[in-house]
């Protein structure tokens, strides 16, 4: 068996080796324990460590910092351990480290960063390698990113996003924001590509003929709403169970109390928002029973336009006996004999804006019949328009004459375009508008000239991107400040995935945003907005990937509690814990151990937390419990799991990539199956089948990185309930990893992702954050900017607005590089 | 005697002979689609339908070759359109490879199915594929139909996570590609796409139609006017983004164009607007392929490509007893029980396009019915979904009058699909290019005897 050192002298040419000529004694590693049978690095045919003496010379020529005065400088460090692969002749992995000025390193960070980045993370040199040790590898690792820093602050790269459309979420917010109307149509639209885990990035959202289509039909749906067009005949529209979580609407199975929209002692049914277009009479029609079992029911009832609460829910008789639980699960009858009560009729309730406006009798039995769907038809009747959020949003002047229309309309659609486009606005943007005015006008009057005017805006680019122009007379290549108004989008669009406010705006128009402590007002204050709801959507839904729990199926042989009311629960919990760390300013620390979560009595009996009733979420502490944190949330857990069982690898993957910033790289193809009995016949745990995962190098050098991740979590089954015990026997979930670490079960595997890799957490998130607030996906030239955040983080223990204000001024956000020559 | 490679030019294999044979006519030198002898009256329609993660192939692939195979258990449910179809072995998409990018198997199946072109591997920046047969189809019908084209599917593009071994999820998501560098959307909710065949529904008067149609004209002319003005201020990369977009807008300028000349004639729809997406496999396909059926019988479009799920889909299959995710499970590593579970789900897949091809069997078009006159590719861009192969592809060509059927063609090895592709826009009279992705010329069988 070859040793590494021996080998490295045995091909030493020229000089006597480079070893005895550093000023420190050679490090030798454990070898016995860092090299397996066969296991040895080979690299593209002989490789032969040539000193090149120009680079020695260049190293001890290198002024380095006092801190490294007694250890070897950079060049030797590199000369020592890496040159070895990564020479000029072998260029492994295409990284050539032989003759690296470090004197310079700006002129390198391309590859810099990625050496940073592998000899922090301990991935490089690779195991059976020699490796300087830990003090002489901290110290390399600082010096270099203290000296790709300076770089980058001499010669900032804030890089340059593509011209970005608003994805699906953006485009329904703006619409609501703008026209204070919320009827979410960016459904209509095609769904967005995503990449780099996020589906706002400018790259990839593209435009194609459909697209075009649905925004135009979407404009002519808006602005028939949003101005209430009389005009507009009868329509009907129905709401299915299913489609409900869509609609913005909850889905529950019955028995339960469905919404806070509907009645405390109501079971089943649901709630949705609905806009009414104008002021009328409307049908509510619901659908319940299937089969032989159709019924509906209805009521005609006058309604005025604007969005309201739709409720449709059965009621059940007050007095209950203490014992039936709300879920219902078959299975441990209560104490006591115990039958359910012949039940008296049920009522159907339904409900508008949280007052009912009819109760049917839906006729005795125990089963409450199942809920179809709740149509609604209308206006009929209708007697205009009436007084709307929408239309006061739009119409800032009334006409007092027919004299006064036109110049009324110029305010209008110039208040409307300015805010749609996000910056000041001239006649040449507003004179197309009333063209289209004009056109309405002549058809059918003042208002129907502005839903005209109004179609067209919803369709300009200027609405549909966002736009940043590079200032004139720069050359190609030069870097820029944003203007403010500018830096007002970046700014909306990344804490409330919409346009900004009137507030912002104005500061805009002022010229003031960019003082600093301006921006650290506004940051706060619109953290504090409920807009910032987004961030927990449309961030934390992607980075986490729970917007894959929408799809998950857990089998419902191998988890017959899973249902879609769990389903819900799991997606609150994780919903209203990002938000208390959010709203409460915490520490981002905390979203892997916090001392509390959010429960309802469903997510409670899950969990096995007990003194947890009703249906409602709220906090409730955890004594040291083994909740606590992302990793011991059911979203999470089920996400990261197959439909019938739990995924060691899978876990460990997504702590890697979303946690720690560290993918692993993809398998390679032809991965045999985990054999899942031994010789004997014996069932092993999958901690035995996965032993091939160590056994065989080639999957260890991943493996062992990944897989003690997910064994630590193992007492959390496929859909993240407790187990000590799997089907082959007892759960061991300990983990090591290959620096030694060791940890027992989530607690421990929290502590060491708070202790020893607390940076790379901070860091990945920061990355992810960035990636999300600009749009693109993060460049080698961005990492200085990701360590300038999380450094300065650190003086306030890394709270979110701390990372956040980071962030929004950072070089990439506030800076621009005009297009390349 | 057998032939085991394709419908032979008599002249080769006299060569091969090395004598002058008097040779009988053989099934397989019969070309397989007819040359435009009788050009069909009613337009051509083509439809390009894909399954993912590939099929259990020996259960899939006829054991004989030339007429009356014995249809394979998988593929049972075509039997009643034996002479509608040809079942076509041995078609290869190399550029599905690595070809040194490493993993991304099922980014670079979805890529190429329709492209033949090797995809960029990146995550986000930059996508670039090539454009694909059903664009390029889309190009010439378009002129003649309201709609270029419609992407449907029946899985929504992945929601969170990463899609492919550093690929985009732009690859996975689509097989229609407009342009290099425009994938184009695969619409899933089916409201949606009957809205988009046939409006909101708002009127049915021919002249509120018109002045509808009058007023998006003025607002497409009004939105060409902007890009005009913003194009000066932006760099190349962005130009790039405003040309997709102007691009868009004309295509959509064209739609109206075409419903204006055929607003006295438009067709009302034959089915009532779906309400909302059905939670059932099995529905929500039926469902689809009514939309899909509609809208070639109106002559809305002529060119519809259908993805009965994504590429890499893992969603499972309750309705048959398959718990496990689809993509999971064809990692079957020869176990039985896992193999048995994918050949399920290949099944309800071909039983799902048997309701197509049923469905276009019995809705009259002109003097046949839709099927006669169209032309349908069914299949996967992987063969062992296992192994991730993209050679001996499992592909089955379906149509009317153009396809003498009833015949299993095995082509010899790494034939380019692309080939196949060629041939059925030649046939489909679309003036396709020389070379499309890695084709080499039309198929073999086609250039005669």
């Amino acid at each position: 068996m070859v040793r590494p050192e021996t080998a490295v002298l045995r091909r030493t040419r020229g000089a006597t080796t480079l070893m005895s000529r550093t000023p420190r004694k050679l490090i030798s590693p454990p070898i016995s324990s860092n090299i397996r049978t066969g296991h040895f690095h080979r690299v593209e045919g002989h490789t032969i460590l040539r000193v090149g003496l120009s680079a020695f010379a260049a190293a001890t020529a290198l002024v380095v910092p006092c801190a490294l005065a007694q250890s070897p400088g950079p060049a030797a460090l590199v000369n020592q351990y890496c040159v070895f692969c990564h020479s000029e002749k072998t260029k492994t992995a295409g990284v050539v480290l032989e003759g690296m000025d470090f004197s310079n390193p700006g002129a390198n960070a391309q590859v810099l960063e990625k050496v940073l980045r592998k000899v922090r993370t301990g991935e490089m040199p690779p195991a059976g390698m020699p490796r300087p040790d830990k003090p002489a590898a901290a110290a390399f690792t600082t010096w270099l990113a203290d000296a790709l820093d300076a770089a980058a602050a001499a010669h900032p790269n804030p890089g340059r996003p593509a011209l970005h459309r608003l994805n699906r979420a953006e485009y329904s917010n703006a619409i609501r924001d703008l026209l204070a109307l919320d009827v979410k149509p960016g459904d209509m639209l095609p769904v967005d590509d995503s990449g780099y885990g996020f589906d706002n990035i400018a790259d990839v959202l593209s435009i194609s003929p459909a697209l075009i289509e649905r925004y135009m039909a979407a404009a002519r749906m808006i602005s028939r709403l949003a101005v209430g067009d009389p005009g507009a005949g009868v329509s009907e529209e129905e709401f299915v169970p299913a489609q409900l979580r869509r609609a913005g609407g909850e889905r529950k199975q019955r028995n339960e109390r469905a919404s806070d929209d509907l009645p405390f002692d109501s079971a089943g049914g649901m709630s949705f928002a609905y806009y009414f277009p104008l002021d009328g009479e409307y049908l509510i029609r619901v659908n319940t029973g299937g089969g032989e079992n159709r019924r509906k029911f209805e009521v005609r009832l006058p309604v005025k336009a604007g969005q309201r609460i739709v409720g449709a829910t059965f009621l059940r008789e007050s007095a209950k006996p203490e014992m039936e639980s709300p879920g219902g699960r078959g299975g441990a009858p209560a104490a006591g004999d115990h039958k359910a009560p012949a039940a008296p009729p049920a009522e159907l309730d339904v409900r508008l804006d949280g007052l009912s406006v009819k109760r049917f009798e839906v006729g005795g039995g125990a089963a409450l019949p199942a809920f179809r769907g709740v149509v609604i038809s209308g206006p009929y009747n209708n007697t205009g328009s009436g007084d709307t959020a929408s239309r006061e949003k739009i119409f800032v002047c009334r006409p007092a004459s027919a004299r006064d229309q036109r110049s009324c309309a110029h305010t209008i659609l110039g208040t409307l375009a300015g805010r749609a486009f996000r910056r000041p606005v001239t006649e040449a943007d507003i004179e197309p508008l009333m063209a289209f005015y004009d056109d309405g006008r002549r058809e059918s009057g003042f208002d129907f000239g502005i839903e005209k005017a109004l179609r067209a805006l919803l369709v300009a680019p200027d609405f549909l991107f966002r736009i940043e122009r590079d200032p004139q007379g720069l050359a190609p290549g030069a870097v820029y400040r944003l203007g403010d108004f500018e830096l007002a989008a970046r700014l909306s669009f990344f804490l409330w995935s919409s346009v900004p406010d009137a507030r912002l705006l104005d500061l805009a128009k002022q010229g003031k945003l960019h003082d600093a402590a301006v921006m650290r007002q506004q940051v706060e204050r619109m953290l504090e907005d409920g807009r910032s709801q987004a961030l927990v959507d449309n961030f934390a839904g992607q980075w986490l990937y729970l917007r894959n729990l929408a799809v998950a199926r857990p089998d419902p042989d191998a988890f017959p509690e899973f249902d879609e009311n769990l389903r819900d629960a799991f997606l609150e919990e994780t919903d209203l814990f990002f938000q208390s760390i959010l709203r409460e300013d915490r520490s981002v620390l905390d979203l892997l151990n916090a001392d509390y979560t959010y429960l309802n009595q469903r997510l409670a009996e899950h969990y096995g937390v007990p003194n947890v009733y009703g249906s409602q979420f709220r906090r409730v502490a955890l004594n040291g419990s083994e909740r606590g944190g992302l990793l011991g949330q059911g979203s999470i857990l089920t996400v990261t799991s197959y439909p019938d069982r739990t995924s060691v690898v899978q876990r460990g993957k997504w702590i890697l990539a979303t946690l720690l910033g560290a993918p692993p790289p993809p398998p390679p193809p032809d991965v045999p199956e985990l054999k899942p009995h031994d010789k004997d016949g014996r069932l092993l745990t999958l901690r035995e089948q996965m032993e091939q995962h160590r056994a065989n190098a080639v999957c260890a050098s991943c493996h062992s990185r990944m897989d003690p991740l997910g064994f630590a979590l193992e007492n959390y089954d496929g859909v993240g309930k407790w187990r000590v015990k799997d089907a082959a026997g007892p759960i061991d979930p300990s983990g090591k990893l290959p620096d030694g670490t060791l940890f027992q079960g989530p607690a421990g595997l929290k502590q060491t992702l708070l202790t020893a890799r607390r940076d790379e957490f901070v860091s990945a998130l920061t990355a992810k954050l960035l990636t999300y607030s600009l749009g693109r996906g993060l460049e080698y030239y961005d990492m200085p900017a990701v360590r300038q955040i999380v450094r300065e983080a650190a003086g306030s223990n890394y709270r979110v607005s701390a990372l956040i204000a980071g962030i929004v001024n950072s070089t990439p956000f506030q800076m621009r590089r005009t297009r390349e020559p | 005697m057998i032939i085991k490679k394709e419908s032979l030019a008599r002249r080769s294999f006299l060569r091969g002979a090395g004598a002058v044979l008097a040779l009988p006519f053989l099934d397989a030198m019969v070309p397989a689609l007819g040359r435009g002898s009788s050009v069909p009256k009613q337009p051509l329609r083509l439809g390009f339908v894909y399954v993912p993660n590939g099929i259990i192939m020996d259960r899939w692939t006829p054991a004989t070759e030339g007429a009356g195979f014995e249809f394979a258990p998988t593929m049972k449910a075509l039997e009643p359109f034996r002479d509608r179809l040809l079942v076509l072995s041995g078609l290869a998409q190399v550029n599905g490879r690595a070809l040194g990018d490493g993993a991304g198997d099922h980014a670079r199946a979805g890529a190429t199915w329709l492209t033949g072109v090797h995809p960029k591997k990146t995550e986000g920046a930059d996508i670039h594929s090539g454009v694909s047969a059903d664009q390029i189809a889309a190009r010439t019908f378009g002129q003649n139909t309201q709609l270029a084209s419609m992407e449907i599917g029946l899985e929504e593009p992945t929601l969170a996570g990463d899609c492919d071994s550093g690929y985009s999820c732009a690859y996975t998501n689509t097989i229609s590609w407009r342009s290099p560098t425009t994938p184009l959307p695969v619409e899933v909710n089916p409201r949606n796409v009957f809205e988009r065949l046939f409006g909101d529904g708002t009127s049915n008067d021919p002249a509120a139609r018109l002045a509808s149609l009058k007023e998006q004209r003025s607002i497409l002319d009004y939105v060409t006017g902007d890009i005009g003005r913003l194009e000066s201020s932006l760099g190349p990369a962005d130009r790039n983004k405003l040309a997709e977009y102007l691009d868009a807008i004309r295509d959509v300028e064209r739609r109206i164009q075409k419903a204006e000349e055929q607003n006295a004639d438009t067709k009302l729809p034959l089915m009532a607007r779906p309400a909302s997406t059905p939670e059932e496999f099995g529905d929500h396909a039926r469902l689809m392929m009514d939309l899909m059926t509609i809208a070639w019988q109106t002559n809305m479009t002529r060119v519809v490509s259908f993805m009965m799920a994504r590429e890499g889909s893992n969603r499972s299959y309750r309705s048959i007893g398959v718990t496990d995710g689809h993509h999971s499970v064809t990692h079957h590593m020869h176990d039985p029980v896992k193999i048995e579970k994918v050949v399920k789900i290949n099944h309800l897949h071909v039983e799902t396009f048997a309701y197509l091809l049923n469905k276009l069997r019995t809705t009259p078009d002109g003097d046949g019915s839709l099927l006669d006159h169209s032309l349908i590719l069914y299949g996967s861009s992987i063969s062992d979904g296992n192994a991730h192969t993209h050679h001996d592809l499992p592909l089955v060509l379906a149509g009317g009058g153009q396809v003498r059927g009833g015949r299993h063609i095995r082509y010899p090895k790494e034939t380019p699909m692309n080939n196949l592709l060629l041939t059925m826009l030649d046939r489909a009279g679309v003036p396709a290019p020389e070379k499309l992705g890695d084709s080499t010329g039309e198929l073999q069988l086609l250039a005669g005897v």
